[in-house]
């Protein structure tokens, strides 16, 4: 056996070394988000302490020598960049807050609402677009096409006044004022720290949308699997109906639900800026439109590249999880 | 059928839900209350109704989120308004029996005794800080040395400056280190000498004394304010940025700061301060302040119980007038806050003064503040607000400048332009905001209705804007002014003198000028505010850079089970009678 080409390679060695150069991607993605925001938000008109009373010059040479910010911008931009190859994402101009910090707690609470959100949807999802479609055309259909209908149609902003009018201000029976879970993580597994009224309608004003995509798909992946032959051949050996839904129908119908998920997350990511404001959430998404309004210059940056960073790796995610569902997707 | 195998299973899961739901967790149970030491004595004035017990004297508070906790970094009213319930100056800011706006001895003794440009004020005795640390002159001194401190960078420091009281060496210490083209490096020696030149000395642990550069009737007025409050040397040296965190800050005032949670969202909780020396004593045990910027959202929180107090916007008054329990509860409160429309004066055409006078005799102010605002606002030709001293009202105005459909049409044909032929059109510059927008428009329809000419809107964000107006690059700008404090310099002073630090729209006024100037130098209160009075005459006739349109409002909704809020929109920030938090209280049900 003479030099020539190595030998074919397993799938794991494949799939990691696909992985490694997606991660490898990152470091000069994150670079450009990072440049191309920091100058385009520095030309915006504006800055940090722009405000109606005007203040004297020299307040505001005070405050610029205080935050460094009299610098040339091009030597800001090299200290920033410094600063972040040592993990130091700067300070916010509001109360001089740690941005790293200020963003794992607000992501904390983020991750809690999305997650939420998403099980709620995937589960109400999955199981309408599966009865609607073992019920293809009946009462159940049609009122499960409806739902998703509207949940596609409806702007998320209009469903939760509906619900808050609705179901917290008249019936009373939940609030929406706040996280009703724990704002820090040691509180995770302490009871008193959830309170479940609160949680409701945020969750269920997030979700509906994703519900009503994951609906959709579902039942129309569904009706097309139980028409192919091996779900034929599997009644014909006698299996009990759940069976054969569960196992293979199911199964196999939730394969182009998975190509849902990419856009999933970018709908539960831009969707938690308006359920967080109007909820008065202290997550990231509302720290992220906040942080713009007001010119925070550090916290622009540092909510910038965590989602950078989080659409990077949920589209990685969402890749490696494709190959490891259908057998027949190939990297490299 | 095969579905409804699955309706079982998925049905007593929600089923379930709705169960937990219905009968979970209480609300929100508070965290145990660390006990304050020793137990204050409430006070109640005697035509006050019964308190409710200690248990139920606890309240949430809506108020957009803060910055600082630091008073000497305190900006927006947010962070004035908790700073205020957590310290307190040598004087403060009252509601005297007539209704006026006095500046009543705090944690001084008396008045000052003044000789020429020095102030004397002696301390109360026995004052203490919340940890029991006697509070001396020094901490007063320290206050406002950090107040002119340009490592501090106090948004505030002006107002010890030479512009408005005029501290001695305030300016100096500030301005130590340049300005970023033309820096100076002067020694650490050189530094505190700077600062040890600051006229402000402590003669004894009681005594106070304050140099100015000359002297000012608004002495008390303004050391008052937050820029002139204490502060601990050994606190902010030992935790330094860290210094405002539960736990570690040290406060004077009726209230300490037990609980935070930072961020959007979040939260500050305030509770008795066992050192406070002044009466009443707070009968409130908890004050939870939740930062809630959106008042949309806070007037939900409201309708649902999670909020005590509250502000509102605007456009919900029809509804909460609606209402049979919100109707009670609205409180509307007359603002220390003028609006207008702001003009460029550079602009050629906007300095034709018959022009001016064009644009604001077609305003319809009335029928304005009715459609855009539910009538919440007053109309106002004037300029010096109402509850002001030298308050002088529309009745100084109304004929000169206010609304007139003939006379604003056969002023703008004088200008040369009848029925607004050859009138270029202006950009008219405004908050992205709907109340703000539908503003605009009824400006824009007004003027094409009676004049026929045409405005174009531009909405902007709200640092857009304000870059806008502080870098001059406007035509037409609704804007305003809100007092600082309630004397009718601040609203004058700095706004409409030539080279004034507000005065973006170019107001230059020989005459104005000789007014703003001679005010700013009488030491005789009732000839300065004669002055000042002279000056807003000029200024409002001649339409000097603003037309005036409306006096603004607070708007809130403060829950029934509440009791001896003061509200006073002259001196209150941000909350319905802020001044005072020691004086509310829960009554008994």
């Amino acid at each position: 056996m003479g030099p020539g080409p190595a030998g074919p390679h397993t799938w794991v060695e494949v799939m990691t070394a696909y992985a490694i150069r997606r991660v490898l991607w990152l470091i000069p993605v994150l670079w450009a988000v990072a440049t191309i925001t920091f100058f385009l938000m520095h030309a915006v008109p504006g800055g940090p302490f722009t405000q109606d009373r005007s203040l004297p010059e020299s307040i505001i040479t005070a405050l610029n020598r205080r935050y460094n910010l009299d610098e040339p911008l091009w030597k800001q931009y090299l200290h920033y960049l410094w600063n972040i190859l040592h993990g130091d994402l700067g300070l916010s101009f509001r109360g001089d807050r740690d941005v790293s910090v200020l963003i794992r707690d607000g992501f904390f609470v983020t991750a809690q609402l999305g997650i939420l959100a998403f099980l709620v949807a995937s589960f109400f999802g999955l199981a309408l677009g599966v009865l609607s479609a073992l019920n293809q055309n009946g009462p159940l259909d049609y009122v499960g096409v409806f739902v998703a209908t509207v949940g596609a149609a409806l702007p998320n902003f209009i469903l939760a006044t509906f619900l808050i009018v609705i179901f917290a201000i008249n019936l009373g029976w939940f609030q929406i004022l706040g996280w009703g879970g724990p704002e820090h993580v040691g509180d995770l597994w302490n009871v008193s720290a959830w309170n479940v009224k609160k949680l409701v309608l945020p969750v269920v004003s997030l979700s509906f949308l994703p519900m009503a995509y994951i609906a959709r798909v579902t039942r129309a992946s569904m009706l097309e699997v139980l028409r192919q032959d091996y779900i034929r051949t599997a009644q014909a050996k006698g299996l009990a109906e759940q069976v054969v839904i569960m196992r293979h129908a199911v199964k196999n119908a939730m394969i182009p639900v998975l190509t849902l998920m990419g856009p999933i997350a970018a709908v539960l990511v831009t969707g938690s800026f308006i359920v967080e404001n109007i909820y008065s959430i202290p997550g990231v998404g509302r720290q992220f439109v906040e942080a713009v309004q007001r010119r925070d210059y550090a916290m622009i940056m540092g909510t910038t590249l965590f989602y950078a960073a989080i659409v990077a790796v949920a589209n990685l995610v969402v890749d490696l999880l494709y190959a490891v569902v259908d057998p027949r997707v190939r990297y490299g | 059928m095969r579905a409804v195998k699955w309706l079982l299973p998925l049905g007593a899961l929600v089923a379930l839900l709705l169960v937990v739901v219905a009968c979970g967790g209480d609300e929100e149970g508070g965290t145990a209350t660390p006990g304050a030491t020793g137990t204050p004595k409430p006070g109640v004035s005697p035509t006050a109704e019964a308190q409710a017990p200690a248990a139920q004297q606890q309240i949430i508070v809506q108020s957009g989120q803060p910055e600082f906790y630091d008073p000497h970094r305190s900006n927006f009213e947010q962070d004035i308004a908790i700073a205020r319930a957590l310290w307190r100056g040598l004087y403060q800011l009252s509601v005297a029996a007539d209704g006026g706006i006095v500046a009543v001895p705090a944690m001084a003794a008396a008045e000052p005794t003044v000789n020429g440009n020095v102030y004397t004020v002696k301390l109360k005795a026995g004052l203490k800080w919340s940890d029991g640390v006697p509070l001396t002159a020094n901490d007063f001194v320290y206050g406002i040395q950090r107040e002119c401190d340009a490592a501090v960078a106090s948004p505030y420091q002006y107002v010890l400056g030479a512009s408005i009281l005029g501290i001695v060496g305030c300016d100096e210490y500030f301005t130590a280190l340049g300005t970023t083209d033309a820096p100076l490096t002067p020694t650490d020696a050189e530094l505190q000498a700077l600062r040890d030149a600051i006229g402000v000395k402590a003669i004894d642990d009681t005594t106070l004394q304050v140099t100015l550069l000359a002297p000012k009737p608004t002495f008390t007025t303004i050391m008052s304010l937050w820029a002139a409050f204490p502060a601990r040397k050994d606190v902010i040296e030992q935790f330094g940025d860290k210094w405002t965190d539960p736990g570690n800050i040290v406060t004077n005032g009726p209230f300490i700061l037990t609980g935070l949670t930072a961020g959007a969202g979040g939260q500050v909780v305030l509770e008795p301060n066992p050192n406070w020396a002044l009466e009443p004593k707070p009968a409130l045990r908890k004050i939870t302040i939740k930062f809630i910027d959106d008042t949309e959202a806070a007037f939900r929180a409201f309708q649902t119980g999670e909020l005590d107090i509250t502000n509102i916007p605007a456009p919900e008054i029809p509804t909460i007038q609606a209402d049979a329990t919100l109707s009670k509860e609205f409180l509307k409160v007359g603002a220390a806050r003028i609006w207008s429309v702001e003009m460029q004066m550079k602009n050629e055409v906007i300095a034709k003064p018959l022009v001016r006078l064009a644009l604001s005799r077609a305003i319809d102010r009335a029928t304005l503040v009715k459609v855009v605002y539910n009538d919440s606002f007053l109309p106002a030709t004037y300029w010096l607000v109402q509850g002001l001293p030298g308050f002088q009202g529309n009745a100084a105005f109304e004929d000169t400048v206010g609304y007139d459909p003939t006379a604003a049409k056969k002023a703008l044909s004088d200008a040369g332009y009848p029925n607004g032929e050859g009138f270029p059109t202006l950009t008219l510059t405004t908050l992205d905001r709907p109340d703000r927008k539908a503003e605009a428009e009824f400006l824009q329809k007004n003027w094409k209705d009676i004049l026929g000419i045409t405005i174009n809107i531009q909405t902007v964000d709200a640092k857009t804007r304000s870059s806008t107006f502080n870098t001059e690059n406007f035509e037409l700008f609704p804007g305003g002014w809100q007092n600082d404090y309630p004397d009718p310099e601040n609203s004058l002073i700095g706004l409409f003198d030539t080279d004034g630090g507000n005065n973006h729209y170019n107001c230059s006024d020989p005459d104005i000028d000789a007014k703003l100037a001679a005010a700013g130098k009488e030491t005789d209160n009732a000839a300065r505010i004669k002055l000042l009075q002279e000056a807003e005459t000029l200024i409002v006739t001649k339409l000097c850079g603003a037309i005036p349109i409306y006096q603004n409002a607070f708007l809130y909704l403060v829950n029934s089970k509440m009791a001896g809020l003061k509200p006073n929109g002259q001196i209150d920030a941000a909350m319905p009678g802020n001044w005072c938090p020691e004086c509310w209280y829960v009554k008994a049900q």
